[in-house]
């Protein structure tokens, strides 16, 4: 069983964020995590192996600091990592990116794609599913269970008020969710080996690509600006003794903001 | 005349709330006289969210194939670009759920086109038209437009807001997809369902929250309480769901869901940078914590610094009187 797994390096959720001069570019604290959901996506790769054998194989569009992503998977026990660096990959939409990565993808037999259910940066949860299309597979999105036999997956999902059990014919993509498993620490034992490990990398001509395929002018939808969000005005703290300031509370909410 | 498709999605015997407040959007650039605009709904269709839908459009369409019986993002995805392909539809307009935000990156590579996901707003007025969208867990917006066609866009519940409904209703159009058989590889063998109809939180006008400040599970009562009483769903931190205190399903954060509700109250909540990425389009907070430092307030319009213990039982029976329950 071969599975591909899909990771992203991010900026530290509590990274600084500012918007550049020219309004268009983004200026971010260099602090840098593996994207949450994507560890799920490792570990649930790496149990697979565990139990039908094959290799895992993790997968990054990005520029140099994005290895530290791969070692990681490596590091947790990954047997192969590619990084797909070229200037032409970045700055690209969800449709750019997952164009890029599914040609990665296809240049050697897999059964199984696992990726995290969104990126916690850019929060655009597209590449995923793109990447299954662009494929022509099946995928199932924000999975809780994988079990995996005879060329089928059967996964469970969290849907509205309730769960559904799906089953789907391999290869297929499935997005991980929180739930899913709880990720292991990497031994230091795969930390060492992380470090010496070979990182293989694709650029876009590697994959078959034109330039203007991928990245910014391969992408449908184009950032015009960038602007902060509102700031919320001052909290105003309600005084007084807890029943009293619960009472002035429900006044506020129902005479003054009228939410209620 | 450029061609809106709204994709609508039933909840209960009615339709979503979230569609039809891409409906009244929708309504709003057909009266500017540029747009014509069809609702479209896939696989079964009950009467009566049928005769909801039509009063928020001119037309209806009802996509209906074998394969759409049940719910796949291979199948709904096939069936909704093949539609917008049939009928040159220039943008596709869709609330920012769990389903559409499954299948729609699909119809758009189907379509050869992008998606603006989980938009908190839009500027229909300008050319190109741009739409905004949080980004970093809401630390930075970005506007973005389109370069390629039919635009999609899912939208934020609660981002917009429901319009009048139209005296008169509009027509009604079955379309086949005809997709093959075999060609959807995805089948769903199980369904349970646990917390049927209840409001989900994506959806929610009002949630009440509770955080590690709460103790135990079973103190979660209060906040039940005061959330019944005012007909809220209940939220819950990264922390009380890890303890096992409630459901996934009702995380709100960063890796559970992201909430835009009218009016959010958290009690025991510190504000980890995790939970306040999941609600801060809320658009009145009350946040209520014995600690006057935590990073809630920064978030809060209104704060109590005091025991929940003794808030929140007040606040319930104050909501009682005045709301005579």
């Amino acid at each position: 069983m071969n599975v591909v797994v899909l990771v992203k390096q991010i900026p530290d959720p509590e990274a600084l964020v500012a918007i550049g001069g020219d309004g268009v570019s983004l200026d971010i604290e260099q602090k840098f995590a593996m994207n949450l959901f994507d560890e799920f996506a490792i570990e649930e790769a790496l149990r697979i192996k565990a139990k039908h054998a094959g290799k895992v194989k993790v997968i990054t569009l990005g520029s140099r600091k994005a290895i530290e992503a791969l070692r990681t998977g490596i590091a947790m026990g990954a047997d192969e990592a590619v990084l797909l660096e070229d200037e032409a990959f970045l700055a690209g939409d969800g449709y750019a990116t997952a164009l890029v990565l599914s040609r990665a993808i296809a240049k050697e037999p897999f059964d199984i794609i696992l990726c995290g259910r969104q990126a916690i940066d850019d929060d655009r949860g597209e590449v995923g599913p793109m990447v299954a299309q662009f494929l022509g597979l099946p995928h199932v999105g924000g999975i809780l269970k994988l079990d995996v036999a005879d060329g089928r997956a059967v996964a469970e999902v969290a849907v509205e008020g309730g769960k559904e059990t799906v089953e789907v014919q391999l290869p297929a993509l499935f997005t991980a969710q929180k739930g899913l498993n709880e990720p292991r620490v990497p031994l230091i034992t795969g930390v060492m080996r992380a470090m010496k490990a070979q990182i293989a990398r694709a650029t876009a001509a590697d994959l078959g690509l034109a330039t203007a395929q991928a990245g910014r002018p391969g992408s449908k939808v184009k950032v015009v600006q960038y602007s902060p969000p509102k700031k919320k005005p001052a909290v105003q703290i309600i005084p007084g003794a807890p029943r009293e300031a619960a009472i002035e509370a429900v006044r506020i909410l129902m005479d003054v903001e009228r939410v209620l | 005349m450029d061609k809106i498709l709204v994709f609508v999605e039933a909840k209960g015997d009615g339709p979503r709330k979230v569609s039809l407040e891409l409906l009244s959007e929708g309504l709003k650039l057909v009266g500017s006289g540029q747009f014509s605009m069809e609702a479209v709904f896939l696989g079964k269709l009950p009467g009566t969210v049928k005769g909801k839908i039509l009063h928020y459009t001119e037309k209806l369409i009802h996509v209906t194939d074998p394969a759409l019986e049940n719910y796949t993002a291979e199948g709904y995805a096939m069936a909704l670009a093949g539609y917008a392909r049939e009928t040159g539809a220039k943008m596709i307009l869709a609330g920012a759920t769990q389903r559409a935000r499954d299948f729609l990156p699909r119809v758009a590579v189907l379509l050869q086109t992008g998606i603006a996901s989980d938009v908190t707003g839009a500027n229909w007025d300008s050319n190109p038209m741009t739409f905004i969208r949080p980004m970093y867990g809401g630390r930075v917006l970005a506007e973005v437009s389109f370069s390629a066609y039919p635009a999609i866009v899912t939208a934020r519940p609660n981002s917009f807001g429901v319009g009048a409904s139209l005296a008169q209703k509009g027509e009604f159009a079955e379309f086949q997809a005809g997709i093959s058989p075999g060609q959807v590889k995805t089948s769903v063998i199980k369904r349970e369902e646990t917390t049927l109809g209840k409001v989900d939180l994506t959806e929610a006008d009002l949630i009440v929250a509770g955080g590690r400040g709460l103790k135990a599970a079973e103190n979660f009562r209060l906040i039940e309480e005061l959330a019944r009483t005012i007909g809220a769903t209940v939220g819950a931190t990264r922390a009380v769901v890890d303890a096992k205190w409630r459901d996934q399903a009702d995380q709100v954060g960063k890796s559970g869901k992201t909430v835009s509700p009218k009016l959010y109250m958290g009690a025991g909540i510190s504000g980890a940078i995790h939970h306040i990425m999941g609600m801060d389009t809320a658009k009145v907070v009350l946040a209520i914590n014995n600690d006057p430092h935590a990073i809630i307030f920064n978030y809060a319009n209104y704060g109590i610094v005091g025991d929940l213990f003794e808030v929140l039982p007040a606040m319930t029976e104050e909501l009682r009187n005045r709301l005579g329950k």
